[in-house]
């Protein structure tokens, strides 16, 4: 018995010493590559996308109608875009005459990626609808491309698509919260893109102009933007004009009540 | 054990007492096992196992989506083949192969019958291959009937859908029949490996139990050590890498390279377990028996 178990614990020694070298030795370059992602999942993508549509009744669309084609990330603008992880997010454009795209041009996929080089992707359920759909029968079915999985090969085409879309800014505030010192400050979140969030903000409350004031603002980063001149007296709301040097911004003037 | 070794001794007497074959030592060591109820009872196992897992899976009223294909399992035969198919390579696999291969020398020790199988006119080396290729060939059978009853009991019971495959592309019914069936053939190399592995731990342990559970234990650990990230250079040596070299040929184009490195990984641990295991047993001091 002695024997068995000094057996079995060396096996389990054994196993776990190689993997914990491997681990000190932080490894070669992984084969789980941006590239990789964004040459496996507008492929699988456009497949089901078509397959919903037929579902739908729809005909006319194929996958190469579609040029779906994609930028993916992993865990912000600071981490490298490689390795295994829940952490990455793709943005994907394509061509479906009926659901244009938003004015950024894509629709954001997170995606779940494993060691082995498979993944599950979660839609933008704005563009692809939600888990179930209706089907050209009545029937309630599932959506196949609201969440799916894919593999690509590990040892697969690695060059870049070099396939680059930039950042979309968005106003999280709901309200303007004033500042101490009684001017108008407006939080803004930069999304995942390429190159993050840079330009200037101008605002008016009513027709008083606030002045402006530039941001740069990272990707998958938020920022406070507070503007110079003072608030009037007797204002109630603000209203944001941005104007972008990198990124997209809100098409139209954001008007925000202020708070109180 | 005895009794056979005898009866075998007793059909020829009037011949030489000479060496024999590997040929005839392999034909008794196939029929101990044939003779083994655990041998029976894997295949048996193997036989009946997947349609209840089949029943109850298709019974589901939500897919069990946190596995490849799972999301498709409850309404796609196909899938749920693919399904049992990941399942059974964490553990089952390893462990099924293990319950003969890890007991097969290991029970010489625990009948104490090494001296009276030595004694006969046969050499170790001999005893050793034998044993080894009625390991592997059971191996082989039980992935078989494994294989050929789950894609059976799946198809039979939920169905004979198009499948949508790992690169979202539509696979037509027959075509996805074979591709399930190469799937399932795929894992052979891995469970080989894994049936040498459980030679070795069967000959040095020289107890079955651990013969048995240590390939299962150390095919878990593979499994949990394979999905770690930053192991990306051990990954291509591990025995359960092999066992997902499936996924590439469900998906369009189809890459076969994992599946041909899964096999050299293999035919590397078989070899090295096997040559520590020859070694252990020809320098083994077989006399307290």
């Amino acid at each position: 018995m002695r024997r068995t178990l000094i057996s079995v614990f060396l096996a389990i020694v054994a196993v776990v010493a190689v993997g914990a070298a491997a681990f000190a030795l932080d490894s070669g370059p992984s084969s789980i590559t941006k590239a990789r992602i964004e040459r496996s999942l507008p492929a699988t993508f456009a497949n089901l996308y078509v397959q919903r549509a037929a579902l739908q009744g729809r005909t006319g669309l194929t996958p190469a109608s579609l040029h779906a084609k994609t930028m993916c990330d992993k865990g912000g603008a600071a981490s490298p875009d490689v390795g295994a992880g829940s952490d990455w997010n793709c943005l994907m454009s394509w061509t479906d005459p009926e659901v244009p795209m938003p004015p950024e041009g894509y629709g954001k996929f997170e995606l779940q990626v494993h060691s082995n080089g498979c993944y599950t992707a979660g839609a933008p359920s704005k563009l692809v609808g939600f888990q179930t759909i209706t089907d050209k029968k009545g029937r309630t079915v599932n959506n196949p491309a609201y969440e799916f999985d894919g593999c690509f090969d590990p040892q697969g085409d690695n060059t870049p698509t070099g396939v680059v879309f930039p950042s979309l800014l968005t106003v999280t505030s709901t309200t303007v919260q004033p500042t101490a010192d009684h001017k108008a400050a407006v939080q803004i979140s930069c999304g995942t893109g390429h190159g993050g969030c840079t330009g200037t903000v101008s605002a008016t409350a009513g027709d008083v102009p606030l002045g402006s004031t530039t941001y740069a603002v990272k990707e998958e980063q938020t920022a406070t933007l507070t503007l110079p001149t003072a608030l009037p007296a007797g204002a109630t709301d603000v209203t944001f004009t941005f104007t972008s040097k990198t990124g997209v911004v809100p098409p139209k003037p954001s008007t925000i009540p202020l708070q109180g | 054990m005895t009794a056979t070794i005898e009866t075998f001794a007793g059909r020829r007497p009037h011949v030489q007492p000479r060496r024999v074959g590997t040929g005839a030592v392999l034909r008794w060591e196939l029929r101990k096992l044939a003779h083994q109820w655990r041998a029976k009872a894997v295949l048996l196992a193997a036989l009946v196992g997947p349609i209840p897992v089949v029943f109850v899976i298709h019974g589901q009223s939500r897919p069990p989506k946190d596995s490849l294909f799972g999301r498709f399992a409850t309404e796609n035969g196909f899938a749920l083949a693919l399904l049992i198919l990941g399942f059974a390579a964490q553990w089952a696999l390893p462990l099924l192969t293990s319950i003969v291969a890890g007991d097969i020398f290991a029970s010489e020790d625990q009948h104490g019958t090494w001296k009276t199988v030595l004694t006969r006119s046969t050499s170790r080396g001999r005893i050793f291959w034998a044993k080894t290729l009625t390991a592997a060939l059971f191996a082989v059978v039980t992935l078989a009937v494994l294989a050929a009853s789950t894609i059976a009991s799946s198809v039979l019971i939920v169905g004979r859908q198009p499948l949508t495959g790992l690169s979202g592309q539509q696979i037509a019914p027959s075509h996805a029949l074979a591709l399930v069936t190469a799937s399932w053939a795929s894992m052979l190399p891995g469970m080989l490996a894994f049936t040498c592995l459980a030679i070795l731990i069967s000959v040095w342990s020289r107890n079955p139990a651990a013969g048995i559970a240590a390939p299962a234990v150390i095919g878990m650990v593979m499994q949990l050590v394979g999905a770690l990230g930053g192991v990306e250079p051990i990954r291509p040596f591990l025995l359960s890498t092999g066992f997902e070299a499936w996924h590439g040929l469900l998906t369009a184009p189809r890459f076969t390279q994992p599946i041909l490195e899964g096999a050299v990984t293999s035919a590397g641990w078989c070899v090295v377990t096997l040559a520590i295991a020859y070694l252990t047993l020809r320098r083994r001091d077989i006399t307290g028996g």
